[in-house]
């Protein structure tokens, strides 16, 4: 990597774009075409974001020469171009706040948090530290809002310890209302120890979150009681069990360059923008395609070459051929790649594209469900990850997972989640990831991704496949699904290595 | 008053003026070798200790600040004027209405940007603290950028003289800084500091040069910096679209050459000045660039001769003939 170069390229591509536009001026003092300009600094801001994002070029620096940019272009005009600088670091800078998930910080039958229980202490490490899935659910009346609540999983990690759920309503409440009867709920544990709740997630159809314990419970609790209005009271037991079935998370290195990294990560994108569009791009009309998808894929060709400058992508590597068949085979045209199209497109991409061009239903009915599933990850490129829990709701599955640094120390993932996940399912179909939301506290990032496509009830395991710029580690979960009229939604886990067990 | 005398890299370059607001009328601003010279107002220093106590500070007195303050400014390189024809006209009314407009603040509202952040129940909230740190630090960021553009306008306002004046001054104050120079090993923790926007200020100016030079497309040119010995290099290679001409110049081309509107004279480009003056000087000048695998062309001296007024651009531009 050759940040040098790489801060050349993008200056040196800014010179022939103000050169572009000085050319394309009309002559004695004509009004320029804002679309002019605004192109040209989509352009600019396409590479910038792409030399960032493989830290070939650090924020400060991209956004000093786009400033210096939008200055000479509105200079020229004679307009103040300072709303394309706003727009391009609102979208670029990591530190601006983009939280995402509503909270209310007290939710049970406390008024507020309870005593220190005995033992109490959070784990030393970031990353989790106790994972264990549940699949229970508790039925809940109250405030005229009758319920059910699934327990996908109970994790205690270095930030806290807390339930993972999903819920539905099986009756209407307030509208904007709160989706759980406030103050209602009571949880203790096997010592005596009593909590308050407070609830993190993401609302809608497919309610689904966090609901954190506080004050933080011992680390050999062996069960909580959970009482919801209206319904009985619920045994969770939370006690490790080693004996569990399940296969080792395999990790490997990939030797990718960041650059092949990243473009991979635009295949990803879309591939996951092509669901919304027909399935067949053959059908879709000359010249006319749907606008998220040529997004994308526009300037991708600008992308490429600065990533090659920059030292972040070999002159030689099969990917920039890859992405061009992808773009062919989804009918897009005018990405700039000049790499000749490969044939050895990757298996996901391949099982993906073929879905979308089967223009059939899905084979078997997407049933809204969920699985109980928590496993641990072995960190990757610095981040550690636990999978939380798997819902299905009105045709969306849903990822839960927790991300943190190793240590503690490090930067906390987020906003964007930060690796590639992909899906393969015991039917041997492929399935991209991509984020719905993202919530954090001191230590840790929640992040919720979901499936495209969605996976079907038939589905008996999945692989978990993450990747980083230089490793990924696959994991094979078996899943049983519980739904909200069956109260035997199952355990499923995973086997990990001793030294990843809670 | 007199700022930032320089090395004698303007000695090509006659003085030149401009006339800005200052109170309520109009004061003459003068650039002469290498400074920025106020006539109507002698004590500069006087009035600036007076405008610390709270009195007004003159206009032609806050420009010269300016002009200080943006001497050794790399953005004024990606700004500024890359030949006569890019003549960036800003009238002095355009700097009035920049000072008295807002910038417009990077918006603190959720998800403007980025993955979809899933479906809201309630708006999402910061606690107060944060909210009002960051609102702190966005006006701040939002005032420096809105004196940041109001400089930038009035350097420009000066007219075409002065903006290749102050090119030339900061190319002049980067070209022997040996900080702007980045070893293999540093290249990615120390960055690369000055060097890449002096290539593509070079690059920007010598494009259009190249292409009246020699009939090659623009984006055909390849910049690199040159450091050490001589005067740098100049390489044509390939056929039709893989035609590049590769050309390596120090970063004092940009002040001592193209500044002084030397950069064609003849027919020649011109790569460096061996006996600087107005309106006469030595030169010297490549009449093509080595053929891909052949020797180097060597430049040869030319006396040159200067006018006022270069073909197609603003009146106090300088034209060089042999």
């Amino acid at each position: 990597m050759d940040r040098e170069r790489a801060e050349t390229h993008l200056r040196v591509l800014a010179e022939a774009e103000l050169r572009a536009a000085i050319e394309a001026a009309p002559a004695s003092g004509g009004r320029w075409a804002a679309d002019r300009s605004d192109a040209s600094f989509a352009r600019m801001a396409r590479v910038a974001r792409a030399l960032t994002d493989v830290h070939a070029l650090d924020v400060e620096t991209a956004e000093a020469i786009l400033a210096g940019f939008a200055a000479a272009l509105g200079a020229r005009q004679r307009t103040d171009l300072g709303r394309l600088m706003v727009h391009y670091e609102s979208s670029l800078r990591k530190r601006l706040v983009r939280a995402p998930w509503f909270a209310w910080p007290s939710l049970g039958s406390q008024a507020g948090p309870g005593p220190e229980a005995p033992g109490s202490g959070r784990p030393d490490r970031g990353g989790p530290a106790r994972l264990v899935p549940l699949g229970l659910t508790a039925w809940y009346r109250g405030d005229g809002m009758d319920g059910e609540l699934h327990l996908l999983s109970y994790s205690r990690t270095a930030s806290g310890a807390r339930f993972t759920v999903a819920w539905r309503l099986s009756s209407s409440g307030s509208p904007g209302g709160h989706p759980l009867p406030a103050g209602l709920f009571g949880v203790t544990d096997d010592k005596g120890g009593w909590y308050s709740l407070s609830f993190t997630g993401c609302g809608g159809p497919d309610w689904a979150g966090e609901i954190r314990l506080r004050p933080d419970p011992p680390d050999d609790a062996r069960w909580f009681d959970l009482t919801p209005p209206g319904g009985p009271a619920l045994r969770v037991d939370v006690t490790p069990d080693s004996q569990r079935d399940g296969a080792c998370p395999q990790v490997r290195e990939t030797d990718l360059d960041p650059g092949e990294y990243l473009l991979n990560r635009t295949a990803e994108r879309l591939l996951i923008a092509a669901q919304d569009f027909r399935p067949d791009p053959r059908a879709w009309p000359a010249g006319l395609r749907p606008g998220p998808l040529t997004g994308i894929a526009s300037g991708l060709g600008d992308v490429v070459a600065a990533l090659e400058a920059a030292g972040a992508l070999s002159a030689v590597s099969p990917v920039p051929g890859r992405l061009a068949a992808l773009c062919a085979s989804l009918g897009l045209s005018g990405h700039g790649i000049t790499a000749p199209p490969a044939h050895d497109l990757p298996e996901p991409w391949l099982s993906l594209r073929a879905h979308y061009h089967r223009r059939k239903p899905e084979p078997v009915p997407v049933w809204d469900g969920f699985a109980a599933v928590a496993a641990a990850l072995p960190e990757l490129d610095g981040i550690s990850l636990a999978l939380l829990g798997l819902h299905t709701a009105e045709g969306r599955t849903v990822l839960h997972l927790r991300a943190s640094s190793p240590d503690g120390a490090g930067e906390l993932p987020g906003p964007d989640f930060p690796l590639s996940v992909w899906v393969r399912d015991s039917g041997g179909r492929w399935h991209a990831t991509q984020q719905d939301s993202w919530a954090h506290d001191d230590r840790e990032s929640a992040f919720a991704l979901h499936l495209v496509p969605p996976l079907t009830r038939s589905t008996a395991w999945i692989d978990l496949l993450a990747a980083g710029p230089s490793a990924e580690v696959s994991a094979r979960l078996p899943l049983r699904w519980g739904a909200g009229h069956d109260l035997s939604a199952e355990r499923s886990v995973v086997q990990l290595p001793a030294q990843l067990r809670g | 008053m007199t700022y930032l005398p320089n090395d004698p890299w303007y000695s090509c370059l006659p003085s030149c003026a401009a006339e800005v607001p200052c109170g309520t009328g109009r004061h003459e601003v003068r650039w002469e070798a290498g400074a920025l010279v106020l006539p109507e107002h002698p004590d500069t220093e006087g009035e600036l200790a007076l405008a610390a106590l709270g009195g007004e500070k003159a206009g032609c007195v806050a420009l010269a600040e300016i002009w200080q303050r943006h001497g050794d400014d790399l953005s004024i390189l990606a700004i500024g004027p890359r030949g006569p024809a890019d003549e960036i006209k800003v009238s002095w009314q355009d700097v009035d209405q920049a000072a008295q407009l807002a910038s417009p603040v990077a918006p603190l509202a959720h998800g403007t940007g980025g993955p979809p952040l899933g479906r809201l129940a309630s708006p999402p909230r910061l606690p107060p603290g944060l909210l009002a740190a960051r609102l702190r630090h966005s006006r701040e960021e939002s005032e420096s950028a809105r004196q940041r553009r109001t400089d930038m306008l009035s350097l420009l306002a000066l007219g075409y003289g002065f903006q290749v004046r102050l090119t030339g001054q900061v190319a002049a104050a980067h070209a022997d800084r040996p900080d702007d120079r980045v070893e293999p090993d540093d290249q990615v923790e120390g960055g690369a500091r000055g060097r890449p926007a002096l290539v593509a200020a070079i690059a920007g100016r010598l494009a259009p040069v190249a292409e009246e030079w020699l009939g090659i497309d623009p984006d055909q040119v390849i910049v690199s910096l040159h450091s050490g010995p001589g005067w740098g290099s100049a390489e044509l290679t390939g056929r039709g679209e893989e035609r590049r001409l590769r050309v390596s110049l120090p970063a004092g081309w940009l002040a001592s050459v193209w500044a002084c509107g030397l950069a064609l004279a003849g027919r020649h480009l011109v790569v460096a000045v061996e006996r600087p003056g107005w309106p006469d000087a030595r030169v010297l000048g490549l009449r093509a660039p080595a053929q891909a695998g052949a020797m180097g062309a060597e430049p040869g001296p030319l006396d040159v001769h200067a006018t006022l007024g270069a073909p197609g651009g603003p009146p106090d531009a300088p034209h060089w003939e042999v």
